[in-house]
């Protein structure tokens, strides 16, 4: 293959990379843009989880789609050396998992999932009881 | 283990989307509930696939099969992503029209 050593931005399969790459930077941005004006755990948990969403879309999965970091395979088998795989496959999981816990927690509270539904006046649809850390 | 907390972690954020869905009419959690629910379909597939993905299988599904157990996950959580963060956005918006 003629391409194998050309960086391959803007091929169809550099489109996944970028595409994620792009939505990384999406998700810091908009949640921070959504937990600006606020304080308190939710928001601390939401910027937390897409800052670390973001590192983990947009540099580690096309770094390892670029093949900087090989992947890491339990039976050996992959080039360069093992420790460094391990580690970076260690620090993905992590960043992903770790990543959509603390994401999904913060939303889970935003939304207001744990908290009881003693009266249900509260859970009524209306749109005067907005969630209330976004209230400035 | 980690694995585990991701898969919790998805499932919550399925669940607040949607609730948040449900209480305010808001197509962002709607959006985000999809993509939440994408993304988890995927990331259980790459998951559990090792476990009960052998050569049976794969014959039994024949070549459309594989094409599809090849195609479809990267497909669900890319787009599974893309919903969520497009969900995210109605959402913020939503909030700061509400707030304003």
């Amino acid at each position: 293959m003629k391409f194998v050593n050309a960086l391959p931005i803007g091929s169809i399969e550099a489109m996944r990379p970028v595409f994620m790459i792009v939505m990384g930077v999406f998700l810091m941005i908009i949640a921070w843009r959504l937990c600006k004006f606020s304080e308190g755990w939710t928001a601390r948990l939401i910027v937390a989880g897409s800052l670390l969403l973001g590192f983990g879309y947009a540099l580690m999965i096309p770094l390892y789609e670029a093949g900087i970091i090989t992947r890491y395979s339990p039976s050996g088998g992959h080039l360069g050396s093992g420790a460094s795989a391990l580690a970076w496959h260690v620090v993905t999981l992590v960043v992903m998992n770790g990543g959509w816990l603390l994401f999904g927690l913060g939303l889970a509270m935003h939304a207001k999932v744990f908290s009881p539904s003693s009266s249900p006046r509260k859970l009524a649809p209306s749109r005067i009881n907005p969630p209330r850390e976004f209230t400035t | 283990m980690l694995d585990a907390l991701g898969v919790i972690g998805l499932g919550l954020l399925g669940l607040s989307a949607v609730t948040l869905a449900r209480r305010y009419q808001s197509w962002g959690g709607t959006m985000m509930a999809i993509g939440a629910i994408c993304l988890l379909l995927g990331r259980l597939y790459f998951i559990l696939a090792p476990h009960f993905l052998n050569e049976d299988v794969l014959v039994a599904v024949g070549p459309i099969g594989i094409a599809l157990t090849m195609a479809l996950p990267p497909l669900l959580l890319t787009f599974g992503l893309a919903g969520i963060v497009w969900g995210l956005w109605g959402h913020e918006r939503w909030v700061q029209e509400e707030t304003r």
